[in-house]
């Protein structure tokens, strides 16, 4: 994991002395796979693994989180399952907004993306060790001395982040799927940490 | 009360788990094969009927319906997998008895899902499978035992 400092983050303090394991394994299990994959494919063949890897993830969590809920009926309920429980579950807070255009297109939005949450985008002196926080995967590494262009840093920084949104929303797709809801998913990252995603239902 | 068969049937109505608990030949199987094929025609039903007004939507579907020689009951899963098992015709059995084992067997098959080398949609393969099904059902007395003494 070249060039990654993890910010401090706390362990999960395990409350029973039984098996609780420290969050901040996860994150460095989804930073690792995301540069893992791009090395061994090159970018949309990594982007679509990633997915794929999620969407089984998906699948077999909408089994272990759907337990012991009441039957849930259209494809609204579905959904708000997803926003409520789904992501309490998995991101530790609920989605902030969701809006639909009752045809089939619903965006749920995530005003502080936990999986995005460690990502920074490098700071405005840009010397060589300025990447606190940001990730120096092969996907996006940024030229030092790139301060004053501020719209290619952006775009740079919006890829990096995107390279790390195909596997949550292979999740939320093997959920949804899993659950009756044929559907794709795009992510949106505007301004890191927040994110919006898209789900289109496929009629 | 007696368990006589478990099966576990996908989204797609493909059978995933038929296991009868008394040593059958291959006819019987055949036979079970029907009975649980049926059954899901009466598992739409119910669950279409469960849409009225003020119902608990619930899994758990209750009695199906009785054929001749069993009594079948149903579970329906938010992914919309169906658990059916087949009861002795032995004496009445309780409706939270029936829940109980529903649940346990869900459950079962939530943790063998959540096997990295399961594929949904296949036959479900797994030895552990087997070995834990066969002790949720052996929990329930043969037919001829005694009512009392059931384990949670």
């Amino acid at each position: 994991m070249a060039g990654l400092v993890p910010a401090p983050s706390p362990g999960v303090v395990a409350k029973k002395p039984a098996r609780r394991c420290a969050e901040v394994c996860l994150e460095l299990l989804c930073v690792e796979s995301v540069r893992i994959f791009h090395e061994k494919q090159s970018g949309p063949a990594a982007a679509a693994a990633l997915e794929a890897v999620g969407f089984r993830v998906g699948q077999q969590l909408a089994e272990r989180y759907t337990r012991d809920k009441p039957r849930l009926g259209d494809t609204l309920e579905i959904i708000k399952f997803v926003c409520k429980d789904f992501w309490q579950a998995l991101f530790k807070k609920q989605v902030d907004n969701l809006k639909t255009n009752h045809r089939g297109v619903y965006v749920l939005q995530d005003n502080g993306f936990r999986w995005l949450q460690r990502l920074s985008p490098p700071s405005a002196p840009a010397s060589a060790t300025a990447a606190a926080g940001a990730p120096a995967s092969s996907a996006g590494s940024l030229p030092p001395g790139a301060g004053a262009v501020d719209p290619a840093r952006e775009e740079a920084v919006r890829q990096l982040a995107l390279s790390h949104l195909h596997l949550p929303c292979g999740i939320v797709r093997g959920a949804l799927c899993h659950l009756g809801v044929s559907c794709s998913v795009e992510a949106d990252p505007k301004q890191l940490p927040s994110c919006t995603f898209t789900v289109r239902i496929m009629a | 009360m007696g368990i006589a068969c478990v099966a576990f049937i996908g989204p797609q109505n493909n059978p995933l788990y038929l296991r009868s608990m008394d040593p059958a030949s291959d006819e019987q199987y055949l036979k079970l094969h029907y009975v649980v094929h049926c059954a899901l025609d009466a598992v739409e039903e119910k669950v279409l009927l469960k849409r009225g007004p003020g119902d608990a939507q619930d899994a758990y579907l209750g009695l199906l319906y009785p054929t001749e020689d069993f009594k079948v009951y149903g579970y329906l899963t938010n992914t919309h997998l169906k658990i059916l098992l087949l009861l002795d015709d032995e004496g009445p059995a309780k409706d939270e008895v029936v829940m109980r084992v529903f649940r346990r067997l869900h459950s079962l098959y939530v943790d063998t899902a959540s096997n990295p080398f399961h594929v949904f949609g296949l036959p479900i393969s797994s030895a552990r499978f087997d070995v834990q099904l066969e002790q949720i059902v052996a929990v329930y007395p043969k037919p001829g035992a005694s009512l009392g003494g059931f384990l949670t």
